[in-house]
């Protein structure tokens, strides 16, 4: 499974955050995306995610050889900021999401059988999620994420600000779901992107470029920062 | 000092321009015409400062104004006790309310914490040039009014120039009491969250300076004046303790940091009352399924905003229609003047309808503690998904809000009844189901521009000018039918046939083209 990003081009006014984007993400890696501040992550990611419209481009997905337009159903977005309504229990979200989506999940589990695979303690459960902490709605966020089953992931800084112990908990998931995904996630934490990801893509000047993956260490890490301290 | 009050006004004033030109770029139209960079424009920061310095001079004079006439002189008309003496015993005890609610010194706004702890002036000095700035504003803003409408209330010139500084005084001794309780005890005041005994006290003078009047009692002037003549005497030795309180730094980093620097942002303020609208009770469950569960859940969760309130508004309107079948039983009088009201003055209840309708708070509810987070879900943008739960929140706005709409409705019948009846019975019926269509049509209304428009960005602050250019609109055309006096027969009918048109045509574009436009906006 391949996602192609073909002539993307995005404007803000007379800025080119994004100028003729050409790349293909391939499912089986997670893909870490590097960038400067304001260089158009977020933009990018809102493209995919059709929050906003680009100004050009096109993006494909590709399976079996077999080439479709990317539809929203395709992409799981998870934020930095973990959105859940707030005005649910975790389990009244899940019975919601499980329901609305009757028959569209594969391999269906119970809710309780969800929350153990995502180690949502039972006591927490029944909580409104206006009451949980800022990890554990990322979990939930996570979760249905996961029970979605998008073809791809985009990531946006998620584990920026959990805990050691839940930041562990998943990279482990992430890695565990790879195989059937396209994973991208953006950071700028550098050790963070080089843990966890397989291909380390740097944005810049609106356009993307892959790291050479033969570089390993230390190499790899002078690599990056030489890439993104280039002058446009 | 001068230098610091001088480099504080070029701040303030900076991101006030800043922000006049980013409110200019908000306007559909002018938007592609300014460009980023005429944030560096000398042209337009010239005519955003100009703009600046005459709100500002709006801000000294108008507020006065305002104050001093509807507070003050519109009121003591009612009361029939001598004028200047009423004019006075109003002024003072107001005063003295706003000397503890409106201190300036005491007020944590963010131009004190981007001055003294991110630009780090020094706190003394940028504290005592702006407060006197403050009072100084205080004096010039009131004398043309004192003068003016106390010379209208036959009050004697040299107590309308004395009013001015009697204002700034009590402000400055006040102020010096409260930087004096720093000092002893450590009680930092912040005037946005008075403690229960200052709203006592604010209760108590509020009491005495609109409710003796009415009673035919007023402080005699010369307690008055003496009062007046002893706080401004006081306020000198305020003036030196003023200047000479030390700990300005020391304490306005507790009163800065007590309030939430976020929190000091509307934006923020209502995010957290929003949040905080959600009922913590999660015996509170439902037996539906799919998004009819959602929306049965988030109905009933914000009850306190939803059903609450429609049953709060319900219960005034039954005792206001009850009151007036009373007194039209008890004062048959008056029956013909009320029979006429109801047969001339339905425009009006427009205006009412619209005041009760909760649509803009809810619908701004159902953003901040919904769909802000569920629009990130892409299950939740399908366009099916979008209809389905539209559908399910119309149905449940529609039934609040023609809660109170039918109590109005059938008492408006009853009134009708009562006070001489119509000859011609399609009146009661025009009433009864006009009210009704104005319900129904203030619920779709907020519910299709929500829908349609979604103002809102992923920090839940508006970002569409049209959604306010059409809110804006909403309320002076309903505020406009206040003035409209129209049969109620034709005027219904036309309210009814307007409310069904309107209705089906916002619905058919609802359902064409909210599943592009309701997203979160970038």
């Amino acid at each position: 499974m391949k996602l192609e990003v073909l002539n993307l081009k995005k404007n803000f006014g007379n800025k080119e955050v994004l100028k003729d984007i050409n790349f293909t993400f391939s499912s089986g890696k997670i893909y870490g995306l590097l960038g400067r501040n304001g260089a158009g992550k977020t933009t990018f990611f809102n493209c995919l995610n059709d929050d906003i419209k680009p100004d050009e481009g096109k993006f494909n997905m590709v399976e079996n050889d077999r080439k479709r337009t990317l539809t929203i159903d395709d992409i799981g977005y998870v934020l930095s900021t973990p959105t859940v309504p707030e005005f649910l229990t975790a389990r009244e979200f899940l019975k919601f999401f499980l329901e609305i989506n009757e028959g569209k999940i594969t391999d269906e589990k119970s809710i309780d059988e969800y929350f153990d695979f995502m180690k949502i303690a039972k006591e927490d459960r029944d909580k409104l999620l206006k009451d949980y902490s800022h990890g554990m709605k990322n979990k939930m966020q996570m979760l249905i994420n996961i029970i979605a089953n998008p073809n791809i992931l985009l990531l946006d800084e998620p584990l920026t600000s959990l805990d050691v112990i839940v930041a562990e908990e998943m990279k482990e998931l992430l890695r565990s779901i790879k195989k059937d995904h396209i994973i991208i996630f953006s950071t700028h934490i550098m050790d963070l992107a080089l843990s966890l990801c397989d291909e380390i893509v740097i944005l810049k000047g609106g356009s993307l470029s892959l790291v050479d993956g033969n570089l390993k260490g230390e190499e790899r890490k002078n690599k990056i920062i030489e890439l993104l301290k280039e002058v446009e | 000092m001068i230098r610091s009050f001088i480099l504080s006004f070029r701040l303030r004033n900076a991101y006030k321009v800043n922000t006049i030109i980013y409110a200019l770029k908000s306007i559909p139209g002018i938007r592609k015409l300014l460009k980023d960079k005429l944030y560096k424009s000398k042209v337009l920061k010239i005519i955003g400062n100009i703009i600046s310095i005459l709100l500002e001079i709006i801000n000294i004079f108008l507020g006065k104004l305002l104050y001093i006439f509807l507070m003050i002189f519109s009121i003591m008309t009612i009361y029939q006790t001598n004028s200047a003496n009423t004019f006075l015993h109003i002024f003072v005890c107001l005063t003295i309310i706003g000397a503890f609610m409106n201190t300036y010194m005491f007020n944590p706004t963010k131009d004190k914490y981007y001055a003294m702890f991110i630009m780090r002036m020094d706190a003394k000095t940028y504290s005592l040039s702006n407060y006197f700035y403050a009072i100084l504003k205080v004096i010039i803003g009131f004398l043309p009014f004192t003068i003016i409408f106390g010379k209208l209330s036959q009050v004697n010139i040299w107590i309308c120039l004395l009013l001015p500084i009697f204002v700034a005084a009590t402000k400055i001794t006040v102020t010096a009491y409260h930087l004096s309780l720093y000092n002893k005890k450590g009680i930092v005041i912040n005037e946005n969250n008075l403690s229960k005994h200052l709203w006592i006290l604010v209760i108590l003078f509020l009491l005495i300076a609109y409710g003796l009047p009415a009673l035919k009692i007023v402080i005699p002037s010369f307690i008055l004046i003496s009062l007046m003549l002893i706080m401004i005497i006081i306020s000198i030795f305020a003036i030196k303790y003023i200047l000479n309180f030390q700990n300005y730094r020391e304490m306005y980093k507790q009163v800065l940091t007590n309030t939430n620097m976020n929190a000091l942002n509307t934006n923020e303020v209502t995010k957290a009352t929003v949040l905080n609208q959600i009922t913590i009770d999660q015996e509170i469950k439902s037996k539906k399924k799919g998004f009819a569960y959602f929306n049965d859940l988030f109905v009933r969760r914000h009850s306190k905003l939803l059903l609450k309130s429609a049953k709060r508004v319900t219960f005034i309107s039954a005792i206001i229609i009850g009151i007036v079948l009373l007194i039209i039983t008890v004062n048959t009088e008056l029956k013909g003047e009320v029979n006429r009201v109801i047969l001339t003055y339905l425009p009006y209840f427009v205006f009412i309808m619209y005041l009760i309708n909760r649509g803009e708070a809810v619908t701004r509810a159902m953003f901040m503690n919904s769909d802000h987070s569920m629009l990130t879900y892409a299950f939740y943008r399908k366009p099916t998904s979008i209809l389905k739960l539209f559908k399910e929140r119309l149905k449940s706005i529609i039934l609040i809000n023609l809660l109170p709409a039918t109590i109005i409705g059938i008492g408006l019948v009853l009134i009708l009844f009562v006070s001489g009846g119509s000859e011609n019975p399609l009146n009661y019926l025009i009433l009864f189901i006009s009210i009704i269509a104005m319900s129904i049509f203030f619920s779709v209304h907020h519910l299709v521009i929500y829908y349609l428009l979604q103002p809102y960005n992923i920090d839940s602050e508006t970002k569409n000018t049209t959604y306010t250019i059409v809110n804006i609109l909403t309320y002076v055309v309903c505020y406009y039918m206040i003035d409209l006096r129209l049969p109620t027969l034709y005027f219904g009918l036309a309210t009814i046939i307007f409310a069904i048109t309107y209705s089906l045509i916002s619905l058919f574009l609802v359902y064409k083209f909210a599943p592009k436009t309701f997203k979160i906006r970038i």
